[in-house]
C-alpha cells in the first residue's frame, strides 16, 4: 500500500513559526513532525510516499531527499495553488495504481503508531477507514456520529456548543473510487466523506492515544509533552561530558558533544540536543526540549519549552510554557512571564489577531532569528515576529 | 468460572480450537491450554497467563490435529500454576479432560488412589477424575462404560470433556450444573461452555441438562441420560446473534464496544413480546409477597427496579443481595425473581434453590442462554442482550433495566394505577430511547471524557442521587470501583448530612445525579444536597439536563443531557456514568475489559 501526505498547508494560525517553515518541518525534542510520521509508516510497512507540497517546500526536500536515509521511496507532488485536501489529493491520482492507500494530514502527531491500527481495521472489515480520536475541543473539527457496528453514521462540521464527540484524526485508509467522487464533488472532500458515509459506509478505528493537531504555537507545546511522556527510558550518548556534579533524574535523553556544567539538575524526561552546552547551577525541568547547537548561560531555569535548535539563552533567565524559534538569542535575565497575576485565562496576541487559549500557564512564542537585548520580560501569551531585534534593556 | 471447548473434525484444528478458547477468555483468564490427538499421540500444551501469553509460550494455534480440547481456567481448587492448568493427563497418559465445576468429594478419591499408587501432578479436583477413568478402564476395557463407571464416583458440579487415546473419533462429555453445550457443523462437531466457543463456525445449537452424557463424533451425536442410559432427542436450536456483535471491530476495549451497542440492545429489549412481560406483571399480582434479588451490579439493577414498582404499580416489593437472601423467611405462594446476566451466579442459584425447595415461585431476567439460573426458574425472560464479553457490564445490565421497567409498566396497567392513556405515552417514551440512547453517544462522549481526564487522578468520590437516581448513583459507583480501582461510594443524597459530610473537602469529589427539573420534589434535594458540598469546599461534578440553570451554578464540571422523559432520564444517566468509568479507566492504564482479580460471572460461593 502506498500512502500520501499533505504537507502543503499553510496555516497563518500558526504564526510566528510558519512563516519561516511549514507545519510538518517542526522539530520537537530533535524530530521533525513529517520524520515521526514516516517512521511510524515505515514500522507499519508502508515504504512508497507521496508528499504533497508547496509552502517552505525546499526544506523538506533538502531535508528528506528520496527517502533514501530513512528507508523510504519519497515522490513529490507539488500543489501550486492552495484549493484545500481534496484538491491536493486528486493531484496524487496518477502515482496511486488505482489500488487502496493511507491517506495522512501531515500537521497531525500521536504519540504511538496509528497506522498499525488503521491498517488493522481495514483488513478486518475491508471497508475504507477513518481514524477518529477525541480531542479536548471538537468544535475545530468534523465530528462523527457511530452506529453500533462502528460505522460512521454522519458528519458534523463544527457542532454546536452543546455537542462534542470523536473526529476525524487526519489519517484513512481509502479507495481510488474517491478519485471519481472528487471530480463530481468540485474536488470538496467533505462532501465526498458524506457521500461516502451515505453510501458504501466509512469505517471508523477509534485512536484512544496520545493525538494533536497542530493548530496554535502552544499545540508545540503540547506535542513534545506527549511524546516526551511515552519515554521510558534515559538516554544519554557517550560524548557528553558532565563537569563536575550533574544531577540527573527520570527520563533524560542527551545527544553526542553536548557539555554540561556542574551544579546543573535536569529533571527528566527532557531533551538536550546534539552539540549544546548547558553552563552552570541551571535547572533544567520536565518537558524541556533544547533543540542542538543551543546554549543556556549560567542559573537559568528552563521548564516544559522548545527550543528549536541555534538558540542562545543568556545568563539568569527563565524560559517556561514557551517555544523559541530556530536562532532566537536573548541576552541575559530574560523571563518569560507564564501566568497572569489574578491566573486568569490567558489570551494569546500578535499583532493582527488575538485568541482565548482557555490556558492559565502560557509563556511567549517568539520566531526564528529574533535576538532579544539583555534584560527584557515577556508577557504570557505574548508573540514575537520573526527577525525581530528588540534592543538591550538598559536603565542608565 | 472457566471455559471449555472441544472440536471432532476432519481436518486440522488447532487454529480453530485456539480461536475457540480465545472466545472464551472472558470466562476465566489465570491459565489455559489445549490437547489433541495427533497420529495416534496426545499433544498438551499448557501454561499460566492469558491466552496470548500463553500462545506466546506454547505456540497452541500451531497444534496439529482433528481432534481436541481446550480449556481457559478461572482456578477454584489448587493456586494459578502450570501443573494446575488443564488439561489434565491421567497417569497412565490414556486420557485427558477439561473440567468446569467443582468435584466435591475429590479429596477422598484422591487419598484411594494415591494408596495405590497414582502419582498426581497437580492439586486440583480435576486430576482425580482422570485418573479414576484410567482406574474403570484398566477393568472394564470399554471406554464408554469406563466414563460412565468413573462418573458414578464423583459428587459436585460439573462439566467435562474427556479424550482418549483408545478412540481418536470421540469426545465423551457429560454436563451436571455447569454449562455445556453442542454446536453442530457439518463433518464437524463442536462442545463447549457457552455459544462463543462455537458461534464463529456454527449456528446450530443443543443446550444439554443436568445428567445428560453425549459421544461426539465428526458426523454424529448421541445423547443419553446418565443414570437410565436411554437417548435423549433434544431440539436443535438456532442462534441468531450476529457474529459481528460478538468481535471487538475497531473499538480498542469491549467496554466502549458494548456501550456503542446499547441504542441495540434497548431495541431488542423492546421486542420481548408483551405477552412475555405481562406474564411475569402477573405473577407478581398472583404473588402474597414479592422479592427482587441481584448479586453486584444485578443488585443494584433489583434496587432500580423497586423505585419503578413504587413510582409505576404502587407496588413495593424489597430489593435483596443474592448473598444475604436467606435473611427473608420464603413461603409458598411467594415470589422470588432473580437477575442475572450470565445466569450461571453462584449466589443467586444458592438462593433460587433455597426459594423453590420453600415452595416459592420464581423468575429470571437472563442473558445466557442455556444457564443454570434460565432453566432451573417457573419462568424466564431472555434479555438477548448478545454476548457480553467484557468482565464489566454496561449493556446487559442496561436492558435488564429496561425491562424491569417494561414489567413495572405492565403491572401499573394491570392494577389499574396508570391509565391507559399514560401507559400508552410512556410506552411512547420507551420507543424513543434508543434514538436518544444514540444521541446522547454521539453527541456528549467529548464531554464526559473531558470531565473523565481532568478527575480521573482523584482517589475517593461520592456518587449521590435521590429517588430513583439514587440506586442508579450506587451502581455507577461500582462501575467506577470495578474499572478504575479508585474507591467510589454511592448514596442517597440525602443521607450526606447525616454523616458523610465531614470527609467533604476539596480532594473528596462528589458526582451528582441530578433529575429533571420537572422532578421538582426530588430535583430540589438534590441542588440541596449539592449545595452543602459546595459550600464545604467541596469539587460538586453534575450529570444533569440542559436548561437546569439552578444545578449548573453549582457544578465545577458537568455532563448535559438533552431533555428527555422522566422514565427514561435515570437510564440515560446510568449510559454517561458508564462512560464516565470507561474514560477514567483509560486514562489511569487499567486492564479495562479484565480488571484485576474479576471474574465475568462468579460460579463459585
Amino acid at each position: 500500500m502506498k500512502a500520501v501526505i499533505l504537507a502543503a498547508n499553510r496555516s497563518t494560525r500558526l504564526s510566528p513559526f510558519i512563516e519561516t517553515r511549514c507545519k510538518p518541518m517542526i522539530r520537537i525534542a530533535g524530530q521533525y513532525i513529517l520524520e515521526n510520521t514516516i517512521c511510524f509508516l515505515k514500522e507499519a510497512g508502508i515504504h512508497d510516499i507521496v508528499l504533497v507540497l508547496n509552502h517552505k517546500q525546499d526544506m523538506i526536500r533538502q531535508y528528506f531527499g528520496s527517502g533514501q536515509t530513512l528507508g523510504v521511496n519519497l515522490e513529490y507532488v507539488v500543489q501550486d495553488e492552495l484549493k484545500g485536501i481534496g484538491h491536493a489529493l486528486s493531484l496524487c491520482r496518477s502515482s496511486l495504481e488505482k489500488k487502496p492507500f493511507l491517506l495522512v494530514y501531515g500537521d497531525v502527531m500521536t504519540d504511538y503508531n496509528p497506522f498499525l491500527s488503521i491498517l488493522q481495521t481495514y483488513s478486518e472489515t475491508d471497508r475504507e477507514v477513518a481514524l477518529i480520536a477525541l480531542p479536548e475541543s471538537s468544535k475545530e473539527f468534523g465530528n462523527v456520529y457511530l452506529d453500533h457496528e462502528m460505522k460512521i453514521s454522519r458528519l458534523v462540521e463544527k457542532p454546536q456548543a452543546n455537542q462534542a464527540n470523536y473526529v476525524f484524526a487526519g489519517m484513512f485508509v481509502l479507495f481510488p473510487k474517491i478519485f471519481e467522487l472528487l471530480e463530481e464533488n468540485d474536488h470538496n472532500i467533505a462532501r465526498c466523506y458524506e457521500q461516502m458515509i451515505a453510501s458504501r459506509g466509512l469505517q471508523a478505528c477509534l485512536w484512544e492515544k496520545g493525538w494533536i493537531d497542530m493548530i496554535h504555537p502552544w499545540h508545540i507545546l503540547d506535542a513534545n509533552k506527549m511524546l516526551m511522556s511515552s519515554w521510558q527510558t534515559a538516554e544519554i550518548d557517550s560524548t557528553v561530558k558532565l563537569l563536575g556534579h550533574v544531577h540527573l533524574e527520570g527520563a533524560v535523553r542527551i545527544g553526542p558533544g553536548v557539555t554540561i556544567e556542574s551544579g546543573t539538575v535536569l529533571k527528566g524526561p527532557c531533551y538536550i540536543g546534539a552539540n549544546s552546552y548547558v553552563g552552570n547551577n541551571s535547572l533544567i525541568r520536565k518537558f524541556s526540549a533544547i533543540g542542538p547547537n543551543s546554549i543556556v548561560g549560567y542559573g537559568s531555569e528552563l521548564k516544559n519549552c522548545v527550543l528549536f535548535g541555534n538558540n542562545d539563552v543568556g545568563r539568569l533567565s527563565f524560559v517556561g510554557d514557551s517555544v523559541l524559534g530556530e536562532n532566537v538569542k536573548s541576552g541575559s535575565g530574560l523571563t518569560t512571564v507564564n501566568h497572569t497575576v489574578d491566573y486568569s485565562r490567558i489570551t494569546c496576541s500578535s499583532n493582527s489577531d488575538s485568541v482565548e487559549t482557555g490556558l492559565v500557564k502560557l509563556g511567549a512564542f517568539v520566531g526564528d532569528s529574533v535576538s532579544i537585548g539583555a534584560r527584557h520580560t515577556l508577557g504570557p501569551g505574548s508573540i514575537v515576529e520573526s527577525g525581530k531585534v528588540i534592543a538591550d534593556c538598559i536603565t542608565l | 468460572m472457566c471455559g471449555i471447548s472441544g472440536i471432532v473434525h476432519s481436518e486440522n484444528i488447532g487454529r480453530n480450537l485456539f480461536n475457540s478458547i480465545r472466545n472464551l477468555e472472558y470466562r476465566g483468564y489465570d491459565s489455559c491450554g489445549m490437547a489433541m490427538l495427533n497420529e495416534g499421540e496426545l499433544d498438551l500444551r499448557k501454561n499460566i497467563g492469558g491466552i496470548d501469553e500463553v500462545n506466546a509460550l506454547e505456540n497452541l494455534d500451531k497444534m496439529q490435529g482433528s481432534i481436541g480440547i481446550a480449556h481457559t481456567r478461572w482456578a477454584t481448587h489448587g493456586g494459578v500454576t502450570k501443573e494446575n492448568s488443564h488439561p489434565h493427563l491421567s497417569y497412565k497418559q490414556e486420557f485427558v479432560i477439561v473440567h468446569n465445576g467443582i468435584i466435591s468429594n475429590y479429596q477422598e478419591l484422591r487419598e484411594r488412589l494415591i494408596s495405590q499408587d497414582v502419582v498426581f501432578e497437580s492439586l486440583t479436583d480435576t486430576e482425580v477424575f482422570v485418573n479414576l477413568l484410567d482406574e474403570s478402564y484398566a477393568e472394564l476395557k470399554d471406554l464408554e462404560r469406563a466414563f460412565l463407571a468413573a462418573l458414578q464416583q464423583i459428587e459436585g458440579s460439573y462439566s467435562i470433556v474427556m479424550l482418549s487415546t483408545h478412540d481418536p473419533e470421540h469426545l465423551y462429555c457429560v454436563k451436571k450444573e455447569s454449562p455445556l453445550l453442542l454446536g453442530l457443523g457439518e463433518g464437524c462437531n463442536y462442545v463447549g461452555s457457552d455459544l462463543n466457543a462455537f458461534l464463529e463456525y456454527t449456528r446450530q445449537a443443543i443446550v444439554l441438562d443436568d445428567g445428560e452424557y453425549v459421544v461426539l463424533g465428526r458426523d454424529d451425536y448421541q445423547i443419553r441420560n446418565v443414570q437410565t442410559g436411554e437417548i435423549v432427542e433434544k431440539a436443535v436450536m438456532h442462534i441468531d446473534w450476529d457474529v459481528e456483535t460478538s468481535k471487538k471491530g475497531g473499538y480498542s476495549h469491549y467496554m466502549l464496544k458494548e456501550i456503542f451497542d446499547e441504542p441495540q440492545t434497548v431495541r431488542q429489549a423492546l421486542k420481548i413480546p408483551r405477552e412475555q412481560i405481562s406474564g411475569l406483571a402477573e405473577m407478581f399480582t398472583k404473588a402474597s409477597r414479592a422479592y427482587l434479588m441481584g448479586v453486584g451490579t444485578t443488585f443494584y439493577v433489583a434496587n432500580i427496579s423497586q423505585y419503578f414498582f413504587s413510582n409505576l404499580a404502587d407496588r413495593y416489593y424489597p430489593a435483596l443481595s443474592s448473598d444475604e437472601f436467606s435473611v427473608v423467611t420464603v413461603e409458598s405462594g411467594d415470589l422470588v425473581l432473580a437477575l442475572s446476566q450470565s445466569g450461571e451466579t453462584y449466589d443467586t442459584k444458592t438462593a433460587l434453590g433455597y426459594a423453590k425447595t420453600s415452595g416459592a415461585q420464581t423468575a429470571a431476567v437472563v442473558n445466557v442462554m442455556g444457564s443454570a439460573i434460565s432453566m432451573m426458574v417457573d419462568q424466564v425472560i431472555m434479555q438477548g442482550s448478545g454476548p457480553e464479553i467484557c468482565v464489566v457490564s454496561t449493556k446487559a445490565a442496561l436492558a435488564q433495566t429496561f425491562i424491569m421497567l417494561r414489567v413495572a409498566l405492565e403491572l401499573g396497567l394491570m392494577r389499574e394505577f396508570l391509565s391507559q392513556d399514560v401507559y400508552k405515552k410512556h410506552q411512547q417514551d420507551l420507543e424513543l430511547f434508543p434514538e436518544m440512547i444514540q444521541q446522547i453517544l454521539n453527541e456528549q462522549s467529548g464531554f464526559v471524557r473531558n470531565i473523565a481526564r481532568s478527575t480521573s487522578h482523584v482517589e475517593h468520590w461520592l456518587f449521590l442521587g435521590c429517588g430513583v437516581y439514587y440506586p442508579v448513583a450506587m451502581e455507577s459507583a461500582l462501575k467506577m470501583k470495578e474499572v478504575t480501582y479508585q474507591h467510589a461510594e454511592g448514596m442517597p443524597a440525602g443521607f450526606l448530612k447525616h454523616g458523610t459530610l465531614s470527609m467533604v473537602e476539596p480532594a473528596l469529589h462528589s458526582l451528582f445525579f441530578v433529575p429533571l427539573p420537572e422532578q421538582k420534589v426530588l430535583h430540589d434535594r438534590t441542588v440541596i444536597a449539592m449545595e452543602q458540598v459546595k459550600t464545604r469546599g467541596g469539587t460538586v461534578i453534575g450529570i444533569m439536563f440542559q436548561g437546569d440553570e439552578r444545578a449548573l451554578a453549582v457544578c465545577d464540571q458537568a455532563v448535559q443531557l438533552p431533555q428527555m422523559s422522566p422514565l427514561c432520564a435515570p437510564l440515560a444517566q446510568m449510559i454517561m456514568a458508564q462512560m464516565f468509568s470507561y474514560y477514567a479507566a483509560l486514562d489511569l492504564g487499567r486492564n479495562i475489559d479484565k480488571p484485576r482479580n474479576l471474574a465475568k460471572s462468579v460460579t463459585v460461593g
